[in-house]
């Protein structure tokens, strides 16, 4: 946004989601109140290795879609994550000429991601051990 | 306690008052709900706010009538219970024309019929759906339409999922989708 922008930082334009975060968890799924989330995935078994003595299965993502044609913008998604997999942006250019266009796969959301701010500083006489809101970079 | 409450709730055989969070609530046997509402009146309650209703089951819909003085110095809610096998109730616009708008969205949306208010017409929904969107038995298409999404497991591996899980929010005698 230029400085001209008149829009706020924590405006909700549209959600944007790291994938990266996402451990398909299925709160927001479960938690939205418009069911406007919708998500696929497949467990893959992982072999054991020096970490990990034992094979374990882990979900994968396999598609990742919010209608923001039901999306009624409560923020409900982003407070339950448990890995700040989504995040709000301020963007609020994605009209479209058809309802179908509303629906934004994980391509789509992902874009988003460089849009979102950067969360706001903390107090100034905010406790020294808390490491405020996370934007982890994703598992490597 | 505000003196305009009392002052109704004296006025109306069987009356009862309950202050509640406030403003007090005044509930009137639904046979004298034109009493109770010309007692306001008469008590200085001459503006009218809003009336509406909710689904208060099984006891039956509750109608509530939101009234103040001018100035707004004290203020009031009138209640009372329609029940679901009568689901009729005196106009309030023959004390309060201003009624007339709230008595037909309520009677849009909860299927309440206001005897002697002739200008009941829909606002909104369509003439024929016959249905009351706002009570609790009216099923939402949108629920019943479509599966829910959040009923998939990501750890379910073909087999029978560990634990059910349902919708939050939706009542469980609704039906579901593809039933």
């Amino acid at each position: 946004m230029s400085a001209a922008d008149p829009r706020a930082s924590r405006a909700r334009g549209v959600i944007a989601l790291l994938e990266q975060n996402c451990t398909v968890c299925m709160l927001c799924v479960r938690e939205c109140p418009d069911w406007c989330i919708e998500i696929d995935s497949h467990t893959v078994t992982l072999p054991a290795d020096e970490t990990h003595r034992r094979p374990r299965t882990e979900a994968v993502l396999d598609r990742f879609a919010i209608d923001f044609g039901l999306c009624m913008y409560c923020g409900i998604c982003v407070e339950v994550c448990p890995f700040d997999a989504l995040h709000w942006s301020p963007v609020a250019e994605y009209a479209a000429t058809s309802s179908a266009g509303l629906v934004h796969e994980r391509d789509r959301l992902s874009s988003w991601e460089p849009t979102v701010p950067a969360p706001p500083a903390l107090d100034l006489h905010a406790a020294v051990d808390d490491p405020g809101p996370r934007r982890a970079t994703g598992r490597s | 306690m505000s003196t305009l409450a009392s002052a109704v709730a004296a006025a109306v055989a069987g009356a009862t008052m309950h202050e509640g969070f406030g403003p007090v609530t005044v509930d009137v046997p639904r046979e004298r709900w034109r009493d109770g509402l010309a007692a306001a009146q008469t008590a200085g309650a001459t503006f009218f706010d809003l009336l509406t209703a909710y689904d208060d089951a099984p006891a039956g819909l509750a109608v509530v009538v939101h009234l103040a003085t001018p100035h707004l110095r004290d203020h009031l809610l009138v209640r009372t219970v329609v029940p679901d096998a009568i689901r009729e109730l005196d106009t309030a616009t023959g004390v309060y024309r201003g009624a007339a708008w709230h008595e037909r969205e309520t009677h849009e949306m909860f299927g309440i019929d206001f005897v002697g208010n002739a200008r009941l017409d829909p606002l909104l929904l369509g003439a024929d759906l016959g249905a009351a969107p706002l009570r609790k038995d009216f099923v939402l298409a949108a629920r019943a339409a479509r599966a829910w999404p959040g009923e998939k497991d990501p750890s379910d591996q073909g087999g029978r999922p560990r634990r059910r899980t349902v919708p939050p929010g939706v009542p469980t005698d609704w039906p579901e989708a593809g039933s």
